[in-house]
């Protein structure tokens, strides 16, 4: 018997129902009441003071207000049953949802324009957490009514790529250009470009080695089940040990052999800095690239295998024909784990000297600075978030036409 | 796939869980023995052991925050996990996975940083981190686990007349445990790696005398630290693979 | 041609193909049959060395196989298994043109190879040239294995259980076109299968193999009439021993000349057939069980039998229909001669 057999009383009440999308109704509530309780904004007279919280109300300006009441407005219509029919739901919660995000973002900007304008130029305006709540809920609104609606990943990317538009020129038409956290930004801007490009490269830099050593490594697991126990109890110890541990361990063995052979020590390889670093990250990405060759390679049919070499093919003509093929969309997921895990993990490596984002995150944290650790950490979720939703594209792409369903 | 249908046979396993534990235990206790060795091993370095602090309490405050912020994401995690899989809670199941799995693509590292400007510093930000990044393999495991109970199974328990309690009791839990428990390892897993990262907003761990290294470029104290650490992941890791083991019914777990 | 020689395979102390020799003619339609574990897959497998063999020969076309390079043999041996070795990734033509690809025909021979065999197995409909193997039906997917293993015109056509995975109608039809395509291209086919039917419907000899051993190697209708143990009486069934061998004969070979009469009076045999100006049986009088000898029974399609009819199947409407005789027809329903309940007892098998 199908599952759905067991989920049919829940439709057939839901049917009776008045509400129809009791998730929207939920991220309304947390909406407007984050709205009433939580600071939108804190205006604060210097970096490093405290603030005075800002409620969205005062914050925002007449018309602001007036937009965000109609969209929350439609919002609460396409939550019922009634009068809208779904289909047209579902577009009024997309368009509304973005819509009222764009216009929180830009009363944001908006008030630190307007409040600075008469005060000292010492002052700090910035985002306060019903800002935060406001623009999560719409974030998960329109990801819902993705789900609900069971839409292609080609109108997903659309979507995306419209909301990640309109935000990206909001930023640079300058219009942020009051905000604490954007002036924060002005003062690091060219060692921000230099720390996101060490970032990517240390990811980069892991990734080339685990991919050579790895995929060989799970080729080898799946031709020879002796090796398989040992190399994978080894691989998971190195993925137990936490990260920061595993880079300073790195660092005793690696200072030495600087030390003992100079020469090596020119080329970068010293106790800190980005040496310890990608052989740490590598060793993180190993398990699970080794464990998703192995699986991709094990999960192809042992008759389709049978019938290649039955037709003649030569060991490496079924491996790179019929193996490789049909294993390249677990493989490509077990890439997707590592590139995000190796952005993550390379936070870390800041503390022991190998630059990236993490600088940002950990130099604010010792001077207290907030806006500075968010500039560390915000881009590295953002980088993060990005590189899962494209490998996720591409792990759809490379799923051989005829297995495709 | 689970790693331990890969690994080595359970009886390997449990000598290698009782002789880490044995060495954790040794280290943890009995560090200062070995200041000797450090002396010798960096002559230039004074003082060779971290003294700031016993290793003893240093563990213990490590291990109370990941036991703490474990209890609360278990609790809630599961709890969540099976609101979204009952008939009145099944209309989140979507949003929530997706929440999840959004959610652990997040480096542990920035989720922490992003708790400071909330939470300020200290025990209490580390323990909101590792409470909110826990929660999100505990509910994605729930949710998986309950649904790899088979539906012929529930079929069969409701034609027996079971109440919906004693199904979800005595059929859907036992069944969805060891996914669940799978999800748990995840979770404490990086936790104890979280929490090493928690120094850095002023929590006491066993990540404070790596930090305190680092800073004073101090490698003795990094290495006490981070031998410390690894160990009690490992341990812990160990000890989840037996537990797993044994919840599991006639699966991958029990016959590797 | 197919040749083993004391062939053997061993795991560790087992022999799992126990010193089999059998010889397969050029353009015979062997079959493996036994239980499961009887080494039937093996022996095949090791033909075309797909399992390498403990000992013995193996000789195909003469060669002795360990001579040639195993990939090379191989392309030289067709070779069709369940549907589930079609190439997910590869459409049905890519599928089709595996081997000549591996040995490198120009492109214009192997798309002219493939439509051939496509129009061959009666798959030259509704583009499916283009479609993927998860888009086929399993008939489809099996002719389409069958193809593919015919592609490079091999002299030879190992089939491991392809028909294993479908349902009896579409296996019927798999059958009846397997038999056409063997008498159309006169290959040497090795078949394994464990279903008796199938290996009386198709074999031209079958192979009964047990615990590795060969059995017994023989036509099909020696095998029913002469059995040579206990074990092959037992594996090919006891109780319907004798509808199996009534299924291997046809209607013409029971067939007698038949008593007609134009019009309703009884004539002297207990069965006459009442006939129009055209010769076409009308009526049955007598031969009816249960009856006396002057009922009428009128004759309805349902109850008639053709020369190429199983007698199986005569038999089974003979019973069904109540009726000791069967009218046998031409294609233009005139009477030729007819089938009888105690013909069928009296005949030697």
């Amino acid at each position: 018997m199908p599952v759905s057999a067991f989920r049919l009383p829940t439709s057939s009440t839901s049917d009776a129902r008045l509400i129809a999308n009791r998730v929207l109704i939920t991220l309304l509530c947390a909406g407007w009441l984050s709205a009433w309780l939580l600071s939108f904004a804190t205006l604060s007279p210097n970096r490093l003071a405290a603030g005075q919280a800002v409620m969205l109300r005062d914050a925002a300006s007449e018309w602001q207000f007036a937009v965000m009441l109609v969209l929350t407005g439609l919002l609460t219509v396409a939550a019922f049953k009634r009068p809208l029919p779904r289909a047209l739901a579902h577009a009024v919660v997309l368009l509304a949802s973005l819509g009222l995000l764009l216009v929180t973002l830009y009363s944001l900007g908006d008030y630190a324009q307007r409040a600075l304008a008469d005060t000292s130029s010492a002052a700090r305006i910035s985002q306060g957490a019903a800002f935060w709540v406001i623009v999560f809920c719409c974030a998960l609104a329109a990801i819902d009514t993705f789900q609900r609606t069971a839409s292609g990943w080609l109108l997903r990317l659309g979507y995306m790529l419209i909301a990640g538009g309109s935000v990206a020129m909001l930023f640079a038409s300058g219009h942020f250009h009051d905000l604490s956290i954007m002036r924060e930004y002005a003062n690091i801007r060219d060692d921000f470009a230099d720390q996101l490009i060490t970032h990517l490269v240390l990811v980069g830099a892991a990734l080339g080695p685990a991919l050579l050593i790895g995929i060989p490594l799970g080729l080898l697991a799946h031709r020879h089940m002796r090796l398989r126990g040992a190399l994978f109890s080894v691989l998971n110890f190195f993925q137990t040990i936490p990260s920061i541990a595993l880079f300073a361990l790195l660092i005793a063995p690696l200072s030495a052999l600087g030390n003992a052979f100079p020469l090596l020590g020119e080329w970068g390889i010293k106790g800190i800095g980005a040496a310890p670093a990608i052989i740490a990250l590598v060793m993180y990405a190993l398990l699970p690239v080794v464990r998703n060759t192995y699986a991709g390679l094990k999960g192809v049919p042992p008759a389709t295998v049978e019938a290649a070499r039955g037709m003649g093919m030569t060991a490496r003509q079924v491996l790179w024909r019929v193996e490789i093929p049909l294993a390249l969309p677990v493989m490509l997921s077990g890439l997707r784990i590592v590139t995000v895990q190796a952005i993550g993990l390379t936070v870390v490596a800041a503390l022991i000297g190998a630059g990236g984002l993490g600088a940002f995150i950990f130099q604010g944290l010792g001077q207290y600075a907030i806006d500075l650790v968010l500039l560390g950490a915000i881009p590295t979720i953002v980088l993060a978030v990005i590189a899962d939703f494209t490998l996720q594209m591409l792990v759809v792409l490379s799923k051989p036409a005829g297995t495709r369903r | 796939m689970s790693i331990g249908a890969l690994t080595h046979p359970p009886s390997s396993r449990r000598f290698l869980l009782i002789a880490h534990s044995a060495l954790l235990i040794a280290l943890v206790l009995g560090m200062e023995q070995l200041a000797p060795m450090f002396r010798a091993l960096f002559p230039d370095q004074d003082p060779a052991m971290y003294q700031r602090e016993s290793f003893l309490n240093l563990t213990l405050a490590h291990l109370a925050l990941v036991l703490l912020s474990s209890l609360i994401s278990v609790s809630v995690g599961v709890a969540a996990g099976l609101f979204v899989t009952r008939p009145a809670g099944r209309e989140f199941e979507p949003l929530v996975s997706t929440l999840a799995a959004i959610g652990q693509t997040f480096p542990p590292a920035a989720v922490l940083a992003i708790v400071v400007p909330i939470a300020g510093f200290g025990f209490v930000p580390t323990l909101v981190a590792l409470v909110l990044y826990g929660l999100l393999p505990v509910v994605q495991n729930t949710v998986a686990g309950l649904g790899t109970v088979p539906s012929q199974t529930l079929e069969a328990a409701r034609g027996n007349g079971m109440s919906t309690w004693q199904i979800l009791w005595h059929i859907e839990l036992p069944l969805a445990m060891r996914v669940i428990i799978a999800g748990v390892r995840v979770s404490v897993i990086i936790n104890i790696g979280t929490a090493t990262i928690g120094s850095t907003v002023g929590a006491t761990t066993l990540g404070t005398p790596i930090i305190a290294g680092l800073v004073g470029n101090n490698l003795p104290y990094v290495i006490q630290g981070a031998i410390l650490v690894g160990l009690l992941a490992i341990v812990t890791d160990l000890a989840f693979e037996r537990l797993e083991r044994r919840f599991s019914f006639g699966e991958e777990g029990n016959a590797a | 041609m197919i040749e083993l020689q004391g062939l053997t395979k061993c795991y560790g102390d087992t022999r799992v193909v126990d010193d089999i020799s059998l010889t397969v003619e050029q353009g015979e339609f062997c079959v493996l049959i036994g239980p499961s574990g009887c080494g039937k897959s093996t022996t095949l497998k090791m033909i075309n060395r797909l399992i390498a063999h403990s000992g013995g020969k193996v000789l195909v076309g003469g060669d002795d196989v360990t001579t040639l390079p195993p990939e090379r043999l191989r392309r030289r041996i067709g070779y069709a298994i369940q549907s589930i070795g079609l190439f997910p990734h590869w459409r049905v033509a890519d599928n089709i043109a595996t081997v000549p690809r591996l040995l490198k025909w120009p492109a214009s021979r192997i798309a002219e190879r493939v439509d051939e065999l496509l129009a061959l197995f009666q798959l030259d409909t509704d583009g499916l040239h283009d479609k993927y193997p998860h888009q086929l039906s399993g008939g489809q997917a099996q002719r389409v294995g069958v193809a593919r293993a015919l592609a490079a015109d091999p002299d030879v056509l190992l089939m491991d259980e392809p028909f294993g995975a479908v349902d009896p109608l579409t296996r019927d039809a798999l059958q009846v076109e397997l038999s056409r395509v063997h008498r159309q291209t006169g290959k040497t086919i090795v078949f394994v299968t464990h279903d008796m039917d199938e290996a009386l419907r198709l074999a031209s000899r079958v192979a009964l193999l047990n615990g590795g051993q060969l059995v017994q190697y023989d036509r099909p209708a020696e095998l029913l009439v002469a059995p040579a143990n206990d074990f092959v009486r037992d594996f090919i069934g006891r109780a319907d021993l004798g509808l199996k061998l009534l299924s291997r004969r046809r209607v013409e070979e029971y067939s007698r000349a038949a008593q007609r009469t134009r019009n309703n009076a009884l004539a002297s045999a207990s069965i006459t057939w009442q006939v129009d100006a055209d010769d076409r049986p009308m009526a049955l009088l007598g031969g009816r069980l249960g009856e006396p000898d002057t009922a009428r029974t009128v004759v309805t399609p349902e109850w008639t039998a053709t020369p190429d009819m199983s007698m199986k199947e005569a038999l089974s409407r003979m019973v069904w229909f109540r009726v000791t005789a069967l009218p046998v027809l031409d294609s233009e329903g005139r009477l030729l001669g007819e089938v009888t309940m105690s013909g069928v007892m009296g005949h030697r098998p």
